[in-house]
């Protein structure tokens, strides 16, 4: 087995745990602390996938703006931040349909080389040129959007509702 | 050159979907839902960039490209829905989705 496999594996074990955790500790803040190690292993991921632009993206957009709308949305809506959640259980149906979808998706995909397959190095600047020329409309759709997501934020939390 | 296998891959993402449709079931706070979400997005996200990193070529660039614009949406979605759970807060006082079933009944 060779580095890359073991620090992928790493990481992927990382990845699962962190999320696991940060869905299933009962301190809010930590659950934000566990997100942002998440976020983080899975920008690590993307370097290791030889996506380093996607890596940068993923830290600057998760592990920085992500992380820190979610804490000021726990910062806002509690009376202290440090207060414990109630107690929700494990849910045994819950549970069941979540292992059933893994299985599903797994067995679902076909047959894979089980082998090593060697991934294909992309430079920044032909995903820029990707980006900005046949994806252009996809960016303007996108800010169109952001404009409106953000319009309808304003409307949402402003002043002087009923 | 990096070699990877693609089965872990699947597995990692089909994994963190399971884990974030575990979450949005039972969590009751919603901005424990909201995260939950985000992990199953970033399943969704880790998808396009590992198959486009094994196909190569053109449409390594398009699943790069696909994966940049969601990143975007994703990043829309979690403003919108902390608006949500900011004016929730303020016309109920808590935002958890137990306690809020006024579209229920």
């Amino acid at each position: 087995m060779s580095l890359e496999e073991l620090a992928f594996l790493a990481l992927a074990a990382v990845a699962l745990g962190t999320a696991a955790a940060a869905l299933l500790v009962r301190e809010l803040v930590h659950t934000i602390l566990w997100i942002a190690l998440f976020f983080v292993d899975l920008s690590a991921i993307y370097f290791l996938l030889d996506a380093p632009f996607l890596g940068v993206l993923q830290l600057g957009v998760y592990a920085g703006a992500v992380t820190v709308l979610l804490l000021f949305g726990i910062m806002v809506t509690r009376k202290r931040i440090f207060s414990r959640d109630a107690a929700t259980g494990i849910g045994a149906v819950p549970l069941a349909l979540a292992v059933v979808t893994f299985i599903f998706l797994v067995a679902s995909v076909g047959e894979l080389p089980q082998a090593p397959t060697p991934v294909a190095s992309i430079a920044p600047q032909y995903l820029s040129e990707a980006l900005f020329g046949t994806f252009g409309p996809w960016l303007l759709l996108l800010g169109l959007v952001m404009l409106v997501a953000v319009s309808g934020a304003i409307y949402l939390v402003r002043e002087g509702r009923e | 050159m990096t070699s990877l296998p693609i089965v872990g891959f699947v597995a990692l993402s089909a994994g963190l979907l399971a884990i974030g449709l575990f979450g949005v079931l039972t969590r009751r706070n919603l901005i424990l839902i909201l995260i939950s979400v985000e992990i199953a997005m970033n399943a969704a996200i880790l998808n396009f960039v590992y198959f486009a990193g094994f196909l190569g070529g053109a449409p390594a660039l398009r699943g790069q490209s696909i994966a940049v614009v969601l990143v975007g949406f994703a990043a829309t979605e979690v403003a919108v829905g902390l608006a949500i759970v900011l004016a929730l807060h303020r016309v109920r006082g808590t935002i958890n989705v137990a306690e809020t079933s006024e579209l229920r009944e």
